[in-house]
């Protein structure tokens, strides 16, 4: 594959496909990653305010460095590609451009132009880190998704949404009460949870743009645990209506309540998988908490893990070839097991972590971790590696969620 | 892994040079707000590395997203105005994972019985609570089960269970926010909390 490229290429490019054999030289270092330059940011008119010449590279170095292909080099000569990017405002905008330079084919890969708020700025550059993954590997980066997530920092439990770097944190909730379980539609512009803010754990769906809300299920006992299919179509929740928890699953509207599980076990924390024809889920049904997965309309029941006494909160990938999921042994460890229950391999070692969930494109887990006192978020890639904080503050932060690309 | 990005940039490059001047317009999507791609698009395939005067690419307006907080009331916690009567009823406390009846709950339970049945009128919650070690989500379920079993011991000693509602706050309603077995003792009980 790659010899008929480089001969189509030596084809098309002439004599400048000797560059193209002398880039391969320079990306083959022994650590196997591509050499990345983020060169400083320029001026397009005026000179570029000290926080913005800081600010930008440093996203782009994050956002790339995260992203797992690239060894992220400072100033412009030390990769064979480089991001370049230019600031400017005009009025109440700010313009950002930026590109990315292949040094040795001396080629321009991608350009691009933002214009917005200069509020936005954040948002325009994890914009163009999204394109670069998209150009680089084939598949957008995650980085204009939103995390939401419940914190404690206002002293009670509240939803939270922030960017994926834990960045812009904005308070979504402000009953007072306890709010916990937030899950995004797939649209990204929905969110549900469920609150104390009547009393019961009721559910309910929240517009993000208007902040309309409905109460989508109030039942007697638990609504809780709620969360979308990947069609946006449907809901799986824990309700406890008959006496005990027992998973559903309901419209998006909250009608046409579907019973999946009858048992009088404790069956919580449902997750779809990504084609919406099966669910995973926790229960106790055989004395510990283990997981275990079943076809969406509750039939062909199976254990998923057989290790550990303690196995909860299940999340599939987003392209259905992994479940990740919290495995207590004292605290608990993050793991991730295929849907047949083979391949079951340990991502987390310091701390107790929780609360593991995918982002959108796959490439990370996120998750809520002791490991620096308190509770925070972290993110890491999906094999476990690169993990790093993202809390914006030392309060209790847990249940993160990623949102499609805003 | 290597070879694949570079193939994917050797493809990228020959499609720059080829494909040069394609639109790309993905990142803004046809509902959102504001949301225009306002020229034509440059991606351009100049060999030149420094142009001294770039080509400007095509401007992607950064679309507003302004999430709306909600003005919520802050919910006062009814506290039902029955100091003495509620001091009557006691608490029951739980083994770790377990929703089993110890003696001394069984006790306990049977004086509340008594209670309520001299005070026919009163409606009481059973509020279900579990330490802070367990996964939350099954907690939630857990302090479900601790609340029904109080409400089932009550309901087989006479107490009407029209008179019982049960409620489940999981790991989240802690009475002692400590890290240690004393205070997680503390934490795995049931309430009981007269409502009417």
């Amino acid at each position: 594959m790659m010899r008929i490229l480089l001969i189509l290429l030596l084809l098309v490019l002439g004599p400048q496909g000797f560059a193209a054999e002398s880039y391969l030289d320079v990306t083959a270092p022994t650590s196997g990653k591509m050499k990345l330059a983020i060169g400083p940011t320029t001026a397009l008119s005026g000179a570029v305010p000290g926080d913005v010449a800081r600010e930008l590279p440093e996203l782009f170095g994050f956002d790339l460095g995260i992203a797992g292909p690239f060894e992220i080099a400072p100033g412009e000569a030390a990769g064979a590609l480089l991001l370049k990017s230019a600031y400017g405002v005009q009025g109440d905008t700010a313009i950002l451009e930026c590109r990315l330079v292949d040094q040795v084919l001396n080629k321009e890969i991608i350009a691009k132009r933002y214009s917005g708020r200069v509020k936005d700025l954040r948002r325009m550059g994890h914009a163009f880190s999204d394109e670069v993954l998209r150009v680089l590997t084939g598949e957008k980066g995650p980085f204009t998704g939103k995390i939401a997530y419940v914190s404690k920092a206002s002293g009670n439990k509240e939803i939270y949404i922030m960017d994926y770097d834990g960045h812009n944190p904005q308070r979504l909730t402000n009953n007072g009460s306890i709010n916990l379980y937030p899950d995004f539609a797939p649209s990204g512009k929905e969110l549900i949870y469920t609150s104390y803010k009547k009393g019961n754990p009721d559910l309910y769906r929240r517009e993000l743009f208007t902040g309309q809300e409905a109460r989508l299920s109030s039942r007697s006992g638990l609504n809780a645990m709620g969360v979308f299919s990947q069609d946006g179509n449907k809901i799986a929740l824990v309700l406890s209506k008959d006496g005990n928890s027992e998973i559903y699953q309901m419209s998006r509207d909250g009608k046409d309540l579907v019973r999946l599980t009858n048992n009088h076990a404790i069956d919580v924390s449902p997750a779809w998988s990504p084609d919406g024809s099966r669910i995973a889920f926790v229960s106790d049904r055989l004395g510990k908490p283990q997981l275990f997965v079943m076809d969406a309309n509750g039939g062909n029941v199976r254990r998923l893990t057989t290790n550990g006494a303690y196995n909860v909160t299940p999340r599939w990938s987003p392209k259905g070839d992994r479940i990740v999921y919290s495995r207590k042994e004292g605290g608990f460890q993050i793991h991730a097991i295929s849907p047949d229950g083979s391949g079951d391999a340990q991502l987390t070692s310091a701390g107790s972590n929780e609360h593991p969930r995918y982002s959108p494109d796959g490439r990370f887990i996120i998750f809520s971790s002791t490991r620096d006192g308190g509770e925070g978020l972290y993110l890491m890639r999906a094999d476990g590696s690169g993990q790093t904080r993202i809390s914006p503050d030392r309060a209790q932060n847990t249940h993160p969620t990623w949102s499609v690309n805003w | 892994m290597r070879t694949n990005i570079a193939g994917c940039l050797v493809v990228l490059c020959m499609g720059a040079l080829v494909a040069g001047g394609c639109a790309k317009k993905d990142l803004v999507k046809p509902e959102e707000k504001a949301p225009s791609v306002t020229a034509p698009a440059p991606e351009t395939a100049k060999p030149a590395l420094e142009p001294t005067a770039p080509k400007a690419p095509v401007t992607e307006q950064t679309p507003v997203r302004e999430p709306v907080v909600a003005q919520e009331p802050v919910r006062e916690t009814p506290k039902a105005g029955a100091g003495d009567l509620q001091g009557q009823l006691q608490k029951i406390y739980f083994n770790f994972d377990s929703s089993d009846l110890s003696e001394d709950s069984r006790n306990i339970l049977t004086r509340n019985a008594e209670y309520l049945s001299k005070q026919p009128s009163l409606k009481i919650r059973i509020e279900g609570n579990c330490d802070e070690r367990g996964s939350d989500d099954y907690n939630m379920a857990l302090g479900e089960r601790r609340a029904k079993a109080a409400k089932d011991y009550l309901v087989n000693l006479g107490i009407s269970s029209e008179r019982i509602s049960i409620l489940s706050y999981g790991e989240e309603k802690p009475v002692d926010a400590g890290h240690d077995e004393a205070a997680w003792a503390k934490n795995r009980r049931d309430e009981f909390v007269v409502v009417k």
